[in-house]
């Protein structure tokens, strides 16, 4: 029997012979013996080992007899060597006694709570106690207490009685998160999990703890007490919070979301996730729209029924047609999202679209349309983790894409990785990267990529953010051209890239075809049924192009689909937009401030009651199952067929299987793309001494919409802060703890100041956190001049 | 009690002791040690304080002052008694120790007099069994105690008149001692004598009858 491919095993394939059970068996040096025993199939009791920490032999459960030594040892820690015979616990009774012993110490001071534990039912401590422990306990004398919960952090709990001291948590927040913020203190008997004083665990991977924790000793605020392991049905998901594309077991029960764990995928976030797609789905109960609205004749909302609302709304489309667009966020599926880019051109005849609710360019659509949509040959997870170089372009890879942070932490600690961030300064994500800052002004990054040294084959990734500063992405495309390394676009939700194949752009039809070449359109015409001429041959007008375009009077209706005016480029004038135009469809999960500006505002189903596909990053697709059915929720999909079918046409889209064909219809596009983007970076221009550069991104807790509802998960955001370097801070008379205010002519931000160590004359604030909602106050991006005060102004 | 404020002067001598290895984070313990000579104690802040200038976080910090039971999270009064209650000590008379000890002050294991002149430990073997029963002061050693001259020792330091080490050191507080042995020399190192004769004994015997250690198994 010959075990290859082990996920710790070294990479040589030098194998050697040993034997386990009686069993012969060749192995990779390095492999485990625990490791090596479950490949053929025989599973040592454990606690402490977890295939993807490092061996610590924390707890001795695994206690097996190695021929030559004196005691039992810890198979979890102990690689096979040439000629090495292991005997575990199916054929030596010194290591079924030696599993036996551990098990009735790690009982002694266990409270035995199972009825009440959330991990009764699904817990190792408990299944292994059968196995390997005996049936009665010898104990008895008074066990120690503690009081418990212990609170680590408003969202993760400890019950220190349960707990066996494996070290997973601690090792998990060490090697993996690099947020060491809870540790084992005391000692001996009283040895316990715990965090320093307040100092909370407020590490954005911490509920990872909580799933590797082999016991009940960890358990989230969120879930405690709410339901039984066996009374859950659980569906593998995809994450619908960012671009990274977790996999996730979404665990329900009588048709409510429960509770979502990280499913394990190798390729993608291996054993983890982040905290926000674990614990943010408060949203699916909160502010839900369940019934279809029209606006009545005395201009007020009522509930409509669905053919109705429907016909409404095709009536209202039939009447501005050639004035119409859709505007959608970055939250849809793929299938969606076609379905959208489909319908405005068959049903609307238009070619205005756009997915960018975000701050956005035409640079940016023909970086998409040329080098992103359609490209088969993208950076992947495996491919970061074996990178030498990395640089980071405007992306903050701890707070706009977690999973990115994790492969490339996990790379650097292997040995093999050096990251070099263009940035403001080095954030605590970037100092976990080991990185190395080129202390960078937004509107400059361009100017430094082109001038630093950058290794071949390196590896850029490229922030959603890059957008907003002129010539950007047409320098990175040419550095990466010339260096070639490979580069990546990293957009922040996880609708974009699949928005992005399936041409929900102004310029772009599905599958990277420029909507300005005949045959690509001719293409994407035969498999629509419909004729040539149906779909307009001149791209049409993008986001900030379609608001002025309605704020003119140039369009009378707007389809709003899946988006938040709050997420906008600029709030303010998408407000204006929708007050210009005669007629509002509003589309969406969740009401918001948009709905109630709708003439017809149409429910949609949220991930969990439909299938779909998102595709992550890496240009993979995540395709996912519906988990809770019974809502008959629609998907977009489905409700833009009926308003299609009102209108009389043939739009074909009603189910999933549909969606898919379709889509694999239209193939693989091999002709013309995009234009490469060619624009000229903006000089900055001098500026006064209380004048200085904003810097902002969200941070991943934050006020996005999606997360409402869950104040457990919200405890742990960081506080709003605006950083200011030294020099820059003494400029205008401040120093660390001053209240400062950011404004320009919309409005203004007051924050705590920090003075770090950054670039000068740029002051960073947090996107959308609770005192910094740079949209909603400023109307601003990074890279505009502001004007920063002492004090509340 | 209110306990000191570590100051930016104290921060700048714990920058000298981290800058004395070539790993900084091992300046660790005698920068628990510095700190507890400073606050009496190793406080909350105390913790930060060490994590800020060791670039840990504060649970690192807190997972070292929590093991080692020289660390204390409470604040100890001027001077820290210890009295050996391991099986030698305990045998040749420190259990009777102990218990004059408490009950003179009136106080327990860790605890603090209320006049905050006290703090008394039951402590683990000092490896100095030959001179037992021992105690310390601010951890000078008192060789071969008796209740007699504890209530002496007691009175001493309550009145503040000198007290010695009995093997030379002049007591003074256990801040000092702390300060001491966080690594800033105070000096009086020649002060004690490393050992008396009853401690080199055994060392002149074996050295009389030319005996070494065996070599064999467990031996490197
Ligand atoms: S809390 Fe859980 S994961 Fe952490 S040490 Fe205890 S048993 Fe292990
Ligand atoms: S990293 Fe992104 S995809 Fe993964 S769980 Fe977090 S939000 Fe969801
Ligand atoms: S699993 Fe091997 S010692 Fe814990
Ligand atoms: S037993 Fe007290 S010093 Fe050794």
């Amino acid at each position: 029997m010959t075990l290859t491919s082990d996920n710790k095993a070294t990479n040589t394939q030098e194998l050697i012979t040993a034997t386990i059970d009686g069993i012969q068996m060749q192995v990779p040096k390095g492999t485990l013996i625990i490791r090596a025993a479950e490949k053929m199939g025989t599973f040592v009791p454990r606690f402490c080992d977890h295939p993807s920490l490092a061996p610590v032999a924390a707890c001795r459960m695994c206690l097996v007899e190695i021929e030559g030594m004196p005691k039992p040892q810890p198979s979890c820690a102990i690689p096979l060597t040439e000629g090495m015979v292991v005997k575990t616990q199916m054929t030596s009774k010194v290591a079924e006694d030696a599993q036996a012993g551990v098990m009735e110490f790690l009982l002694i001071n266990h409270p035995l709570d199972c009825p009440v534990c959330d991990k009764g039912g699904e817990c190792p401590l408990q299944n292994q106690a059968m196995t390997a422990g005996r049936t009665e306990s010898r104990f008895e004398i008074e066990k120690r207490t503690f009081p418990k919960p212990l609170e680590l952090s408003t969202e993760i709990l400890l019950d220190r009685e349960r707990c066996v001291e494996c070290a997973r948590c601690t090792r998990f927040s060490e090697e993996i998160a690099g947020d060491p913020f809870i540790e084992l203190l005391e000692r001996g008997a009283k040895q316990q999990v715990g965090i320093a004083t307040d100092e909370p665990f407020n590490s954005y991977f911490s509920g990872n703890t909580v799933q590797i924790c082999p016991v009940g000793a960890l358990t989230s605020s969120a879930y405690r007490f709410r339901s039984r392991p066996f009374d859950l049905v659980s569906v593998k998901t995809t994450c619908e919070h960012c671009a990274a594309g977790c996999s996730l077991r979404t665990d329900y029960r009588r048709e409510t979301v429960m509770r979502r764990l990280a499913w394990e995928d190798p390729e993608v976030n291996e054993d983890w996730n982040c905290d926000k797609g674990r614990f943010a789905f408060g949203y699916l109960k909160t502010n839900r729209l369940t019934q279809p609205k029209v606006r009545n004749l005395d201009g007020n909302q009522i509930d409509a029924l669905w053919p109705d609302a429907v016909d409404i709304a095709a009536a209202g489309l039939a009447n501005a047609q050639g004035k119409v667009a859709v505007l959608l966020g970055g939250r849809l599926t793929l299938e969606d999202a076609y379905a959208y880019s489909k319908f405005a051109r068959v049903a609307l005849g238009t070619n205005n679209i756009d997915f960018r609710n975000r701050d956005h360019s035409e640079e940016e659509q023909q970086f998409l349309g040329s080098a992103v949509a359609g490209n088969h040959n993208s950076v992947t997870y495996k491919e970061l983790e074996n990178a030498q170089n990395v640089i980071l372009v405007s992306f903050e890879p701890e707070e706009e894409s977690p999973i990115i942070f994790l492969r490339l932490r996990k790379a650097m600690q292997k040995g093999n990785l050096k990251v070099t961030a263009i940035a403001p300064y080095l954030s605590k994500g970037l100092e976990k990267l080991n990185a190395e800052v080129v202390a960078t002004k937004p509107g400059e990054e361009g100017k430094v990529l082109s001038g630093i040294d950058i290794v071949e084959n390196s590896i850029i990734l490229i922030g959603e953010r890059a957008a907003a500063i002129p010539g950007l992405l047409s320098v990175a495309l040419e550095v990466s051209n010339k260096t070639q390394s490979k580069i990546s676009w990293i957009p922040r939700r996880a609708g974009e890239r699949g928005a992005l194949e399936a041409g929900a752009l102004p310029a772009l039809l599905p599958g990277a075809r420029p909507v300005a070449d005949a045959s690509a359109r001719s293409e994407v015409a035969k498999v629509w049924g419909v004729s040539n001429s149906k779909i307009p041959s001149e791209p049409g007008l993008d986001h900030s192009q379609i608001i002025k375009a309605a704020i003119n009077g140039e369009l009378k209706a707007l389809i709003i689909a899946g988006l938040d005016v709050l997420d906008a480029p600029d709030p303010k004038l998408f407000s204006e937009a929708i007050n210009a135009v005669d007629f509002v469809i509003t589309i969406g999960v969740q009401e918001n401030s948009l709905t109630r500006y709708a003439n017809v505002s149409l429910p949609v189903a949220p991930v969990t009651e439909k299938s779909g596909t998102f595709i992550n990053w890496e240009g993979r697709p995540r395709p996912f199952g519906k988990a809770i059915g019974s809502t008959n929720a629609l998907t977009d999909a489905r409700v833009l067929s009926m308003i299609a079918e009102s209108m009389d046409l043939d739009f074909g889209l009603q189910i999933i299987e549909d969606l898919r064909m379709e889509l694999s219809e239209l193939g693989i596009w091999n002709g013309s793309k995009l234009e490469k983007p060619q624009f000229e970076s903006k000089e900055i221009v001098d500026f006064k001494n209380d004048n200085v550069i904003l810097s902002t991104w969200h941070q991943l807790l934050d006020e996005g919409a999606m997360q409402v509802g869950e104040e457990h998960l919200a405890g742990t955001q960081k506080s709003s802060v605006a950083y200011l370097s030294e020099e820059t801070a003494k400029q205008n008379n401040l120093t660390t703890g001053d209240l400062v205010t950011v404004l320009n002519t919309r409005g203004s931000i007051t924050l705590p100041l920090e003075i770090i160590e950054m670039v000068n004359k740029v002051i960073w604030i947090p996107f959308n956190s609770k005192d910094s909602k740079v949209k909603q106050s400023l109307g601003a991006k990074e890279g505009d001049i502001m004007l920063i005060e002492k004090g509340k102004v | 009690m209110s306990v000191k404020e570590i100051t930016a002067e104290h921060i700048e001598e714990l920058e000298v002791l981290a800058a004395k290895y070539p790993v900084r984070r091992s300046a660790l313990l005698p920068m628990l040690h510095y700190v507890q000579s400073v606050q009496g104690m190793v406080s909350p802040k105390g913790i930060q304080t060490c994590a800020t200038v060791l670039d840990l976080t504060p649970a690192e910090v807190a997972a070292v002052a929590t093991f080692y039971t020289m660390f204390k999270r409470f604040p100890m009064g001027k001077h820290h008694i210890g009295v050996c209650i391991n099986t030698l000590c305990a045998l040749l008379g420190g259990d009777d120790l102990w218990k004059e000890l408490t009950e003179t002050l009136g106080i327990g294991h860790d605890e603090t007099t209320s006049d905050s002149m006290f703090t008394i430990e039951r402590i683990e073997c000092q490896a100095a069994c030959t001179v037992a029963p021992v105690m310390t002061v601010n951890w000078e050693f008192m060789d071969s105690m008796d209740p007699a001259k504890l209530k002496e020792l007691i009175e001493k330091l309550k009145t503040g008149a000198p007290v010695q080490s009995t093997r030379g050191t002049l007591i003074t507080s256990i801040s000092d001692s702390e300060r001491l042995l966080a690594g800033f020399n105070d000096g009086k190192v020649n002060d004690s004598p490393d050992a008396d004769d009853s401690m080199l004994a055994g060392l002149r015997v074996a050295k009389e009858r030319n005996m070494t250690a065996p070599i064999g198994k467990g031996v490197r």
